[in-house]
């Protein structure tokens, strides 16, 4: 199976401030990532790639500097990698890139699947993927634990509330990805930091990929950005003991005494 | 060796510091450190290639190496000292013990010791030091003699006792060097070999985690083909071959652990709340204990980029400025994290924090790979020859550079290294005149001056450009500040220090002062305050509190 798997570079979020004033991200000294839940998706491709053989592509979309979590995917077994970079990009809404990384992939060539993280840590709009999935036209199934093939297909468990259900798919088929319970992300090694180097990589623009430019960046995009803001601070939750009645007692104090509800 | 490229860099480091946070919490550092034992599985998980393969940076790719640079080889041992120096340690001794082979080895050594080293995963110790021999290696007293079959010399049999050896009692193989009869010579010896037993690990006074132990040589048996380069009498010159290399990563150790020491004060000053306010907001507090070491810190760095790059790019020995990054690095870190303990108070003085281990860890490199006082003799000799050869135009010329440097990059710290590079050609030039170089003390007291001036001339240049490599952590303002603020220290360090020595030499310094300007020097502490203020701000939100 041919599967690719895109990954964003994102700002370290446990090291993230957003300055009050502005409402920007102070992103001065903060370390950049592999987004964790695409690190969780690529682990599911390699172990797939592991398991049954077959390729796995990367893809990301971002500035020269995001070439780092191409690598760093390589370097942990990926066989070839791809970077969208081009100004035309820039401020491109979940929209646009989903547009952008569907060229992308239709470049790359016959896909038997398409791994998602479920969302980025520094957007947090799980949109992108399924985004992909509606521009090339092909299935998606979202929020998976773990995805496996069985023959020709795939199989996902597939997260829903109170439990799971399991998905079998044909390819060409979208899956975006959980970070599982007991992850532990793989750091690469030396040597294979080292050997990384040597496999496929390249940079595409827009003109490569074919994109028409109108779809792309901050003027292609149908959403825009109009603040960025921390949500206020929650004051320390007040902790009681007692049976359900008590408890659901003192509640109704609370919130009378507050005027929340008539006394 | 070339470097590798900032993201493959990045991504080495990167892995470092996860398997770090992963691997080695402070809290087992602490116990190791306290118990006095070597974390072997540890050691031997970082060395395996699946995990991290540290030890294959040093090793050529062709040999089955990852053939790290001497730049990427600083950042990776700034990266270990944070982690802990005594493991730094444990890494350091097999880069050293695989150096004379790397050096010196012919190419059927090469091929057969260092694929095995990478390949097995190899710890290898750098086996030199005696209790009489240590930087004085001409009276090293471990003996190889001939055993001659055939009328040919078909091995030798090594006598001799080691000292200090780092990694000593867990090694797997050891490069040592011994009197043969055609003169100094490095032999690779196995731990198995018959005769050769290793000493118990020493109860040391800090890098507690790193076996340190002597060795015991009884007429060990060592073919010849172990004779590394198979040429006898070769050894001190392949010692010293890499003494510019080795003292960088020495150098990294200090500038890392000096560093982590002084980070971790920064962090705490912001929440220690006194008088109604933190600390970190109290000149009193940061202009003595953080911010003149954060100068230092950075203009050692400065250094050790600058010679890390001239060696990348193919230039060899570099013996005085190896030794300059080692003295500078060394000597500031082990002040940073004596004023780290300082700026932490009660606390510092506890193990429960680290800054206390860090000091009693950052001492050693102000001793070992070449204790500080040797490196003021070799910086002095260096540079000395460079004063008489170019008739005391040498350090005269660095300092046109810096004045023209500075008219284009007026606020870079270049007019005040000017000044004291100017101080330190007439101090060097007086003490030729009156031969002052007869006293030790001026000999030696000149290779803190140079070390000085030449670390405050290269922070000026390392600033001057606003756009900075990765391992500068400050916005060019703040670095500036920084360079500004150490320019200004070693201006005024070399007029003063300079005229004081001179003066304590000789009745006769006429004209010292004036070839000094010393006026020029004073006026350039104008503006020092504001500067510390800015680097104390700028130091705070690079290091916020956690």
């Amino acid at each position: 199976m041919n599967i690719v798997v895109c990954v964003k570079q994102v700002p370290d979020s446990t090291e993230v401030k957003i300055n009050p004033e502005t409402g920007h991200l102070i992103r001065a000294g903060v370390p950049s990532i592999i987004n964790p839940y695409d690190h969780a998706a690529l682990e599911n491709a390699l172990k797939l790639k592991k398991t049954y053989g077959g390729r796995v592509t990367l893809i990301s979309m971002g500035p020269p500097q995001a070439r780092s979590v191409v690598q760093m995917g390589l370097a942990l077994g990926a066989d070839e990698g791809v970077l969208l970079s081009d100004m035309a990009f820039a401020g491109s809404d979940t929209w646009s890139t989903s547009y952008a990384l569907a060229k992308g992939i239709a470049k790359i060539g016959k896909t038997d699947a398409i791994f998602c993280g479920m969302q980025a840590i520094d957007g947090d709009t799980a949109q992108t993927g399924p985004g992909i999935a509606q521009q090339l036209g092909i299935p998606q199934v979202t929020f998976c634990e773990h995805v496996d093939i069985d023959g020709k297909n795939f199989i996902a468990r597939r997260h829903i509330d109170g439990g799971h259900e399991i998905v079998e798919a044909r390819p060409p088929v979208l899956f975006t990805i959980l970070v599982p319970k007991e992850f532990s992300p793989r750091c690469p090694s030396f040597p294979e930091i080292h050997g990384s180097v040597k496999k496929p990589y390249h940079v595409w623009t827009a003109d490569d990929i074919g994109a028409e430019k109108h779809y792309l960046g901050l003027k292609g995009s149908p959403t825009q950005v109009s603040r960025i803001y921390p949500p206020p601070q929650r004051e320390k939750a007040e902790m009681f003991s007692g049976s359900a009645h008590e408890a659901a007692e003192h509640i109704l104090a609370i919130m009378r005494k507050g005027q929340f509800i008539a006394e | 060796m070339p470097s590798m490229d900032a993201i493959s860099r990045g991504l080495v480091l990167d892995s470092l510091k996860e398997y770090a946070k992963r691997r080695l919490p402070y809290d087992l550092i602490r116990d190791l450190d306290h118990a006095n034992e070597f974390p072997a599985e540890i050691l031997k998980e970082m060395y395996d290639p699946a995990v991290l393969g540290v030890h294959l940076l040093m090793i050529p790719e062709e040999y089955g190496g990852v053939s790290g640079g001497t730049y990427d080889i600083y950042r990776v041992c700034e990266a270990l000292a944070r982690i802990d120096l005594g493991i730094a340690t444990g890494v350091f001794a097999t880069f050293l013990g695989t150096d004379p082979i790397n050096v010196g080895g012919t190419q059927e050594q090469k091929n057969k010791w260092l694929n095995k080293i990478a390949k097995e995963n190899l710890m290898v110790a750098y086996a030199a030091t005696e209790a009489d021999a240590g930087s004085d290696l001409i009276n090293l007293r471990t003996r190889a003699e001939h055993v001659v079959k055939n009328g040919k010399v078909a091995g030798y049999r090594i006598t001799g006792n080691k000292q200090w050896i780092s990694n000593g009692g867990v090694a797997d193989l050891y490069t040592v060097l011994a009197m043969a009869p055609g003169g100094p010579s490095w032999f690779i010896v196995e731990r198995n070999m018959e005769g050769f037993a290793p000493n118990k690990h020493e109860d040391k006074h800090g890098i507690r985690l790193s076996n340190t132990a002597a060795l015991a040589l009884d007429s060990v048996y060592v073919p010849a083909e172990n004779l590394i380069g198979l040429e006898e009498g070769k050894g001190l010159l392949q010692a010293q071959a890499v003494f510019g290399y080795t003292r960088l990563m020495v150098a990294a150790f200090g500038l890392g652990a000096g560093w982590e020491a002084l980070e971790q004060a920064i962090r705490y000053s912001q929440q220690r709340i006194q008088a109604g306010g933190p600390l970190s907001d109290k000149q009193g507090y940061t202009h003595k204990l953080i911010v003149p070491h954060a100068a230092r810190l950075e203009a050692a760095r400065a250094y050790i980029e600058y010679t890390a790059n001239r060696l990348d790019g193919g230039e060899h020995g570099l013996q005085t400025e190896g030794a300059i990054a080692k003295y500078s690095a060394t000597e500031n870190g082990n002040k940073a994290a004596e004023d780290a303990i300082q700026a932490l108070g009660g606390y510092g003085y506890t193990r429960d924090f680290p800054v206390e281990k860090i000091k009693r860890d950052i001492k050693i490199t102000c001793i070992y790979e070449g204790t500080s006082e040797i490196m003021e003799m070799t910086i002095y000799r260096g540079r000395w020859q460079e004063h008489l050869k170019s008739r005391g135009r040498w350090y005269l010329d660095m300092a046109d550079e810096m004045d023209k440097l500075h008219a284009s990059v007026h606020d870079c710290g270049a007019y005040a290294a000017g000044l004291a590079l100017r101080a330190l050609a007439a101090v060097m030039e007086e003490c030729r005149l009156q031969k002052l170089t007869r006293h030790q003390h001026v000999t030696f007291k000149l290779g803190r001056l140079i070390a000085l001036a030449e670390t405050a001339a290269c922070f000026a240049r390392a600033a001057a450009p606003g756009k900075y490599p990765d391992s500068v952590r400050f916005d060019a303002g703040v670095y500036k500040a920084l360079s500004r603020v150490y320019a200004r220290e070693a201006a005024l360090a070399l007029s003063v220090e300079g005229l004081a020595l001179v003066l304590g030499a000789s009745d006769n310094s006429s004209g010292l002062s004036a070839a000094m300007n010393m006026p020029a020097v004073q006026e350039a502490q104008k503006g020092l305050i504001a500067d510390m203020d800015l680097a104390a701000a700028g130091l705070k939100t690079t290091f916020k509190a956690k």
